[in-house]
């Protein structure tokens, strides 16, 4: 990982929060509405591993609240550990697996909306957990249709990295 | 051949310490970044309208202003050409929906005629004490949504407009002159405002038709209801609701009176509820605003007790 890696993961970040703010929130097909940031994080983690996954998490999460006015943190909160998670992922067991990509796009976006509905319950704010099962599945959807065209251009963008340059605690014999 | 592991285990010491230190660097990052994401979440649920962090957030809002309308521009004939084609797929069913509606129009413009010229005379008798009206004590300040709600909770938007221009905090915000919704907090050249359809939105209104009032609420799957409407009152099916405005001196009301809200589409009672069950469609696209406008009152803002 390079300082060039780090502009071209947090370029991609900024372009993917300011999308996601801007443009995508209008959209809505049967209550879901596609999520960029999320797809383009797990992009970024994917390929370059849990400290870009989790910094650029950070990152896009802080941008987003700062666009809206929202509660600042709380996007950040989830999108780090999610960004965290789906980099694990990629350093270990879901290295140079072709459906890693959607396999990770629909887990995060179901995990990312039961922790955005569980932190909103912790701090006592509107968490319509109905409203939210409704709209994941269409939600889903939409993510995984932006995943393919998504990933391609991240990994133009950031190439895949040498397995020695990825951290891992599961060490390949042979 | 490659081997994943082996029957042997492995002691501690054997691990490569560059092994090690890249795990602990790993999580000391995300412990790092976990611990700043919920200090600035503490921060920004004990003070959401002051204090410095509340004050960085508004520059950087700003400051991502123009990024947040430059991507909006580009995205805008995409969704101009979506919406064409959509419009053509609903057109026709639209159409002759429309056309009963032009005629039922026709007929309450005709009877408003004859009722504001009714109502002259009457004001010129009674010498009716105007509250504050839309054009006198306010004016406005137009702004473009910059971003949108995100997501099935959030029923905010921010517009592209702050303090700088006089919004301040509970500042009505209308669309195409019906209400959309009110400020909830402010940056410099930023605010936020909540819509109607937010459920904690209580915004007290009237019956034009009837002279009922009662309060705005959130309804289901985004519908508006007028609550608090007695079942004695009379309310009935194609009302127009406007905002109630202030009725006693001494608790002055955030909106002034007259602005449309939305038309009664239906009425229903139970015998178990103590209220009537008033659904309003409102005037205003809530879900496809590009632009809003904001009622900045020439006289000081109200202190709600």
């Amino acid at each position: 990982m390079t300082v060039v890696d780090g502009l071209k993961a947090a370029a991609l970040i900024f372009v993917a929060a300011i999308l996601q703010v801007a443009v995508l929130t209008q959209i809505d097909v049967f209550g879901g509405a596609p999520d960029v940031l999320l797809v383009t994080l797990v992009a970024v983690a994917l390929l370059r591993g849990t400290i870009m996954g989790a910094a650029g998490g950070f990152f896009g999460g802080l941008l987003v609240d700062t666009a809206t006015l929202g509660k600042l943190g709380l996007s950040s909160l989830v999108l780090t550990i999610a960004g965290y998670w789906i980099g694990r992922y990629g350093e270990t067991t879901g290295r140079d697996r072709a459906h890693a990509p959607f396999l990770s796009v629909a887990v995060v976006t179901i995990l990312y909306s039961f922790g955005l509905l569980a932190v909103d319950f912790v701090l006592g704010e509107r968490a319509p957990a109905g409203a939210m099962l409704r709209a994941l599945l269409p939600s889903i959807a939409l993510n995984l249709i932006l995943t393919a065209p998504v990933y391609a251009l991240v990994r133009r963008l950031l190439r895949p990295l040498e397995r020695e340059d990825l951290a891992t605690e599961v060490q390949l014999l042979g | 051949m490659a081997v994943l592991g082996s029957s042997g285990q492995r002691s501690r010491s054997d691990r490569h310490p560059s092994r090690v230190r890249s795990a602990a660097v790993r999580r000391g990052v995300l412990a790092v970044l976990v611990v700043a994401a919920l200090a600035l979440l503490t921060i920004s649920f004990r003070s959401p309208n002051s204090g410095v962090l509340h004050t960085v957030q508004g520059y950087g809002a700003s400051a991502l202003r123009p990024f947040q309308i430059a991507a909006e521009r580009v995205a805008r004939p995409f969704r101009d050409a979506y919406g064409y084609v959509d419009g053509l797929a609903t057109a026709k069913s639209q159409n002759a929906k429309l056309r009963s509606e032009v005629q039922r129009w026709r007929a309450v413009a005709n009877a408003n005629l004859a009722a504001a010229r009714q109502a002259e005379e009457l004001k010129a008798l009674l010498r009716y004490e105007e509250g504050p009206t839309y054009p006198k004590d306010y004016r406005t300040v137009n702004a473009s949504v910059i971003s949108f709600p995100s997501g099935p909770f959030a029923q905010q938007l921010t517009i592209s407009a702050g303090s700088h221009a006089g919004i301040r905090l509970n500042t009505p915000v209308v669309s195409a002159g019906a209400l959309v919704g009110h400020v909830t907090l402010v940056g410099p050249s930023t605010s936020q405002v909540t819509l109607l359809s937010d459920p904690d939105s209580a915004v007290p209104a009237r019956d034009l038709g009837t002279g009922v009032s009662g309060v705005i609420r959130h309804g289901p799957r985004n519908t508006l209801f007028l609550d608090r409407v007695g079942k004695e009152q009379v309310v009935r099916k194609g009302d127009v609701i406007v905002t109630q405005g202030t009725v006693d001196r001494r608790y002055p009301d955030y909106f002034p009176y007259g602005i449309p809200i939305g038309q009664v589409t239906g009425v229903g009672t139970s015998d178990i509820a103590s209220y009537l069950t008033v659904q309003v469609a409102p005037f205003a696209q809530l879900g496809s605003l590009d632009a809003v406008g904001a009622l900045i009152a020439n006289r000081p803002a109200p202190n709600l007790p």
